[in-house]
Formats: structure tokens, sequence, C-alpha cells
């Protein structure tokens, strides 16, 4: 059955320009569509809802037989996902601490300006590298204590424990793994070192929170510190560089939305929602059953890898009014964009701050801007999908 | 402008304390308070925080009541 090679197809880098019919023919076959691997696809709105809502969903890949030493909380379920997440939580947020995200704002707007500054009028650009890229990698970097002239190092180590993660269908692992968990041991490395360096000496940086907490109680270990750190430095850096790069594709292709938001920037806020359902920077998630689950007549066996498809649920015509259409006025928004859930994203108002900062100051200058290519050239990840490049006129 | 959160919807996911921490607080890990007369200087963080809302349980408007929408 040609649903059964959904995945492979989707994965497959040639759908990277435009996945979304193979979502909806995901849909009609849905709600859970297994496929020839063994593995199973869900692809509608309230399915994915009420699985990301379902304790006995994992995200653990010990819970499908994986081997695994020491994981970061993105990939643990509670009790010891909540543990960690309200750890790292402490410097970074509420409640502990409010103003941190909000006091970047200024900063924020600072690096962009200073980015759109050295572009220049009437250039040929190419918006991810000159912009999108390194918007969100000065500001994770500010924000984590980490020196801006190593991103060579991270960028390389990122890549290769980005390519371990992403949903590969039937394809031999073996080398990708491996190239990840060498990367993970050297990215650890290097960031406990960089918190070992400020122990006694704090900055305002998390590193420094986390290395110089007084309460033993509210520590992390060596490992904890190392996988966390490295969860926050590349999920910093890999997806709000594809909402601001999504955001002006999107708003080049649609002139009149484009106009509209224009005129009327107080719609930004729900324009980035709007691009949050619409293009999200992030396709699926991987859950495991701890215990045969079922949905809607279908039973996801116990240890079996399923895949939600948010970019998919986001398209579901029963959740959305004409849910191909980008609207930024669109009432009633829960979009998948940041998850849904215990795992909902830990970064998203920074991210929104970032995506607000970069859309609010390009907007002005959009209105001559032409995209020189179209598609551009996508990145080979599927489940993190945006362009490598997005060559542009200014 | 005013706002009101519908406490019924509100799940503490606190995407609101962190784009409008003059306004809304978190008391503990997820009561919520909030200052229903927005200042002025806060209305654009307001209007981030209503929109990033992820159940979309906070009204925005100058006659904003529970049970209006
Ligand atoms: C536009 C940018 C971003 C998007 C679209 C995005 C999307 C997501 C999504 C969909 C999840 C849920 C994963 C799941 O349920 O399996 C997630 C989790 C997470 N994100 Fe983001 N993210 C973004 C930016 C950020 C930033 C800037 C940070 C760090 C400062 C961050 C840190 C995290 C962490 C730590 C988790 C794991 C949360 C948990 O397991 O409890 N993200 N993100």
């Amino acid at each position: 059955m040609a649903s059964e090679t959904l995945l492979a197809r989707i994965t497959d880098y040639s759908s990277r320009p435009d996945p979304y019919p193979l979502y909806a023919e995901l849909r009609e076959a849905g709600p859970v569509v297994r496929q020839a691997d063994g593995s199973y696809l869900v692809g509608t709105y309230h399915e994915i809802a009420a699985l990301l809502h379902d304790p006995r969903m994992s995200v653990d890949p010990r819970t499908r037989g994986a081997e695994a030493q020491q994981l970061p909380f993105l990939r643990l379920d509670d009790p010891e996902h909540h543990r960690l997440r309200t750890l790292a939580m402490r410097p970074f947020g509420p409640p502990h601490t409010p103003h941190r995200v909000d006091g970047m704002r200024e900063e924020i707007d600072r690096i962009t300006r200073e980015l759109l500054d050295s572009l220049g009028a009437g250039e040929r650009i190419d918006l991810v590298d000159d912009f999108a890229y390194p918007l969100p990698v000065t500001v994770i970097c500010r924000l984590l204590g980490v020196p801006r002239e190593d991103e060579p190092l991270f960028r390389a180590w990122s890549d290769a424990l980005v390519a371990a993660a992403d949903v590969r269908p039937g394809s031999d692992t073996t080398e990708t793994d491996k190239a990840g968990e060498q990367a993970k041991m050297e990215m650890g490395g290097y960031l406990v070192n960089l918190a070992e360096q400020r122990r006694g000496k704090p900055s305002d940086d998390m590193l420094s929170a986390f290395v110089n907490e007084p309460d033993p109680a509210l520590r992390l270990s060596r490992e904890e510190l190392a996988e966390t750190a490295i969860l926050l430095l590349i999920a910093g850096h890999e997806t709000t560089v594809n909402l601001i790069t999504n955001g002006v594709l999107t708003l080049l292709r649609r002139p009149d939305q484009l106009d509209l938001l224009r005129r009327r920037p107080d719609l930004l806020p729900r324009a980035v929602e709007e691009l949050l359902r619409f293009e999200p920077p992030v396709h699926m998630r991987e859950r495991i059953p701890r215990a045969d689950v079922d949905v809607a007549g279908t039973t996801l066996p116990e240890g079996a890898s399923v895949v939600l498809v948010l970019a998919s649920g986001n398209r579901d015509p029963k959740r959305f009014d004409e849910p191909d259409r980008f609207d930024p006025t669109r009432p009633d928004n829960q979009h998948f964009g940041f998850g849904s859930g215990i795992h909902l994203c830990y970064g998203g108002p920074l991210a929104r701050i970032e995506a607000y900062s970069a859309l609010g100051a390009l907007l002005p200058r959009l209105g001559t801007a032409r995209l020189v290519e179209d598609p551009p050239p996508y990145r080979q990840n599927a489940m993190l999908r945006g362009p490598r490049h997005l060559p542009l006129h200014l | 402008m005013r706002t009101v959160v519908d406490l019924t919807r509100c799940q503490g996911y606190a995407q609101c304390v962190f784009l409008a921490p003059g306004v809304f607080e978190l008391h503990g890990e997820e009561g919520l308070l909030y200052a229903t007369a927005v200042p002025e200087d806060q209305e654009d963080r307001v209007r981030q925080a209503a929109a990033a809302c992820p159940v979309q349980a906070i009204l925005l408007g100058e006659e904003v009541s529970i049970g209006a929408r």
C-alpha cells in the first residue's frame, strides 16, 4: 500500500520544498498509518494533541530498546524530565527568573540592527548566512556564556548531533550515530570546561548560574550540565533560523500579507504564531508507547516508534479553517509549532522575541526585496526543516 | 487596554510571564496573578503574550470580562 511508504517519501530530500501534499495524503490515510518498517505516523490534529498529552507516550529512546547512558530532558520522561527541566528553568524563566528573557530585548534589537546595517541596500544577500543564522547564534551564546568566536567549532558538533537525531527510515544509521556520539562527547567536554572556568567567578550567563548554584539539591551533576548545555545551545540555534527565514520566504511569496503587516505592525505577534503553524521549523517528533495505546481504533504497540507529524496537524482542516492559507489574523491559533504538553518548547518566548525583532526590522526593507530563487535550496534535515540559503535582492 | 485571563483554560505554561513580566506573575509553579488594567508602556508586551498563549486564554480589549469573547 502506498501509505506504507509515506515516511520514506516525506523524508526523501526531494520532498523538502513542499511536503504539504504528502501530509494531506497522510491525514487521508490516517489518523494512524503503519509504515513498512513497523513505525507509525500520526498526522491529524486531535490525535496528535491527545498523544502529546498522554503520559503513556514516552520520549525516551530506551523505551524502544535503544542504548543510551545519559540523555537530555528533551528525551526523558517525568519525573526525571520534570526535575531537570525545572532546574534548567531556574536561571532562565519564571517563577525564579521571570525578567531574564524580557531583559534581552534591547540587546537582541541591537544585534539585529548591527547585522542589518552590515548588509547595505541594492545588494544580493543570503538571508540565512548573513542574518537569520548569526542572530540566534549570537543570542544563545550570550545567554549561555559561550564565546561567539567558537562558532565554527560548535557548528560542526551541532551538525553531527542534529543529523543523528533526524528521522531516516530504511537507511543505515551506524556511521551518523557514531559521529553524533563523538560530537556529543566533545561538545559536552567543551561546555563543562567553559562552565568550570566560571566557578567562583560568576558572570551574567546561564553556565555561570548552573555551576555556582549554592543549594546542592538544585545543582546539576557534571553529566546533567553537559546534556543540558548541549541541548540549549543546539535548540537555540538550529530552529529560530528557520522561523526567521520561513517568515521572510512566506511574506515575499504573499505581497498582500506583507503589505498588511507593513501597515499594521501590531499584527506581528499573531503573524509569528501563524508562521509557527503554517511553516513550522520543527516538522515531527517521535514518541514511544510504554504500553499498547489505542488511537481511533488502531493500536500503537508498546515499544513502537511513533512519529507525530506536527506540521501536518497544523494543516488539518478538521481543526483549522482554510489551513493552507497564511492568515496573520487567524483566531484561536493553537498550533503545534512549539509542541504541546510537558515538553512544550522551553525557549519559545526567546525565539518569539528574536522573531519579532528580526521580522519587525526587516518589514520596512521587504517592500522592494525579491527572491532570487523559489523554492530556495533546503537543508537535508526533514525534522528540522528550513532553507539552507535564501538569496535575496534587497 | 484591559486584559482578562480565562483561568478555566489556563494551563500554567507561563508564556505570558516571560513576555510581559510586568503584568503577569507566577505564584509558585502554577498560580497566575495579573493586572487587569494594562499600563500603556506594556501594551505591546501584552499583545505578544495574548498571541503566544498556547491555550489562547488571554482576552484583550477595552471592555473584556470573563464570559465575553
Ligand atoms: C522557533 C524556534 C523554536 C522552535 C520552532 C522550537 C520547537 C520546539 C518543539 C516543537 C519542542 C517539543 C519537542 C517534543 O515535544 O518532543 C521543543 C522543545 C524544546 N526546545 Fe524549542 N524550539 C525553538 C527554539 C528554542 C530555543 C531558542 C531554545 C533554547 C533557548 C529551545 C529549547 C528547547 C528545549 C530545551 C526543549 C525540550 C523541552 C522539554 O523536553 O521539556 N527551543 N522546541
